[in-house]
């Protein structure tokens, strides 16, 4: 949408390669601006044209997130922000359907942008959006890499009302760019540029469960069109999207529970943190003995749950071909002093002070999955970007890496 | 005749109205889709104006119909799963457009202390 505004970033910053213009929006200058300085949250309407671009002052960290549709890709971003302080927005005075969300420190871009075809496009060449045939990934590389290297891009939006493939919006180089979407770790070139990346595997009975919960009050939706969906989508879902995982640093696994036999109402989970060994600045977050395996169950004498409790388990595994340790939460939390306790007795968090992933929780704690392990999980995946982010930045100015790690 | 000429006039009253009020290349895809109208129509600043989820709810019901016919023919056929993934979508999109209302509907100062309760405008007091 800030058509306008590139000229200005382009003639102030020429080692910018920002792709020419097509377009010129006239008479819509002043709202351009306001746009451009989101980032300067005290800027105002009628500011001066401040435009400032930071080429390759700082290379941008990215991660990419992986998960089907309506699987909680959403609510991990706004726990994975809240993380790094200040909310995330969509930006201010462009499309009213952007995809995109801005924060102080965060960008988080949604790959459907990168749809090649439209709605109408899909349908007339009978493929689904999981398709890659239906998504442009020599675009979605080269405006990875050109965020990466600190590069301002023109990137599409695909309109998710419409189904069209509305104009370009700006986007600048942030310090942390999350792509978030259906093939993040598709592409071998981009996985390539991906500093961190995680996957949201959710099983088929929570999707199920999950789905009823968003769809059910829809008009025309019933429990078989919710089925029908998924099983018409899960062939393309298990060839293109399922298979990421294997290179995912960390898995979020949710499941039915096993505490209540033969659980089907998928309203207790079962989560599992599938954490890669070996990954730079990534230590994976263990329960009481790095290595070891334990089971434990924090509900008696100390702490009293109500059914069906809480059950952890902790433990090296394999998972594909790689060495990971496993993390597994079944059970909810009923209250507060559950989850401190619990908290106190993990390790490796990456938190700052003590209470941090309860102070997190207790915050959002109107977000879905908070009294469980899918929040708990999410919340300490983005401490843990916080702890690389902040390693990888100190490697880069040659500061000492211990200096930002507490626990 | 006279009739004629009014019509023309308000016409032209309307086109110089938009066109002071909004994006000025309107795409030919958007004459083309009336309901993508109803956003592009309103750019002003940060008021976020949806397209009324009731269009989007007719739009799913609307979809999962296709959807059922289609695939009452080849129920693995491509054409299907493209069907159902598309059901798939607007019902995300929907979802999302609820939500977005909900918000819009609340009080503002409520939906910013959601996401920043720590800060001074966003603190309660007992007493």
């Amino acid at each position: 949408m800030a058509i306008c505004t590139v000229y200005t970033s382009h003639s102030l910053n020429s080692t910018c390669s920002i792709p020419t213009p097509t377009k010129t929006y006239l008479g819509f200058n002043q709202k351009q601006v306001i746009f451009f300085t989101t980032s300067k949250r005290s800027n105002r309407r009628g500011s001066s044209y401040s435009t400032e671009i930071s080429c390759a002052a700082e290379k941008t960290v990215v991660i990419g997130l992986a998960a089907d549709s309506g699987c909680g890709k959403s609510t991990f971003m706004r726990r994975l922000t809240s993380v790094f302080g200040g909310a995330a927005e969509p930006p201010k005075g462009g499309n009213p359907d952007s995809n995109t969300l801005i924060s102080d420190t965060t960008t988080v871009i949604c790959l459907d942008d990168y749809h090649s075809l439209d709605r109408t496009g899909r349908k007339v060449n009978k493929v689904t959006a999981l398709d890659p045939k239906a998504n442009d990934f020599d675009l979605m590389y080269e405006q990875v890499k050109a965020l990466k290297e600190g590069i301002a891009v023109q990137k599409p939006i695909y309109n998710h009302v419409s189904g069209l493939l509305d104009p370009p919006e700006l986007i600048k180089p942030p310090k942390i760019l999350v792509i978030e979407g259906l093939h993040p770790m598709y592409d071998a070139r981009v996985r390539e540029l991906l500093d961190f990346s995680i996957y949201l595997d959710i099983s088929n009975e929570v999707k199920f469960a999950w789905k009823i919960q968003r769809d059910m009050a829809e008009r025309g939706h019933s429990l078989e069109s919710i089925k029908a969906s998924i099983e018409a989508r899960k062939p393309d879902f298990d060839a293109y999207i399922d298979p990421q995982k294997q290179y995912a640093d960390a898995v979020i696994e949710v499941l039915p529970t096993t505490l209540i036999p033969d659980d089907n109402e998928g309203k207790v989970l079962r989560v599992r943190l599938i954490m890669k060994e070996g990954v730079k600045y990534f230590n994976p977050v263990y329960l009481f003995d790095e290595g070891s395996t334990i089971s434990w169950i924090p509900c008696g004498r100390k702490l009293t749950c109500s059914y069906p409790g809480i059950k952890f388990n902790y433990g090296p595994d394999a998972y594909y071909d790689n060495e990971v340790s496993v993390l597994e939460m079944d059970g909810q939390f009923d209250r507060l002093d559950e989850l401190i306790y619990v908290e106190s007795h993990l390790s490796n968090i990456s938190t700052k002070f003590y209470g941090e992933v309860t102070q997190q929780m207790l915050k959002h704690a109107d977000f879905p999955g908070s009294n469980n392990g899918t929040g708990l999980f999410q919340t300490i995946v983005g401490l843990k970007i916080r702890d690389l982010y902040e390693q990888l930045i100190a490697s880069r100015t040659g500061a000492p890496l211990e200096a930002s790690k507490v626990k | 005749m006279a009739t004629t000429l009014t019509g023309v006039s308000l016409s032209t009253t309307v086109v110089a109205k938009a066109d002071s009020a909004r994006i000025q290349p309107l795409r030919s895809s958007c004459l083309n889709h009336p309901w993508k109208l109803n956003h592009v129509k309103v750019g002003r600043m940060s008021v976020r104006t949806m397209v009324a989820p009731d269009s989007l709810s007719e739009k799913v019901s609307q979809s999962i119909e296709e959807a059922k016919e289609t695939c009452a023919d080849d129920p693995v056929s491509g054409e299907c799963a493209a069907a159902w993934d598309e059901v798939e979508e607007v019902s995300a999109a929907a979802n999302d457009a609820r939500r977005k209302k909900k918000e819009a509907d609340s009080d503002p100062l409520e939906v910013y202390c959601k996401d920043n309760p720590e800060t001074d405008e966003c603190r309660t007091y007992d007493d």
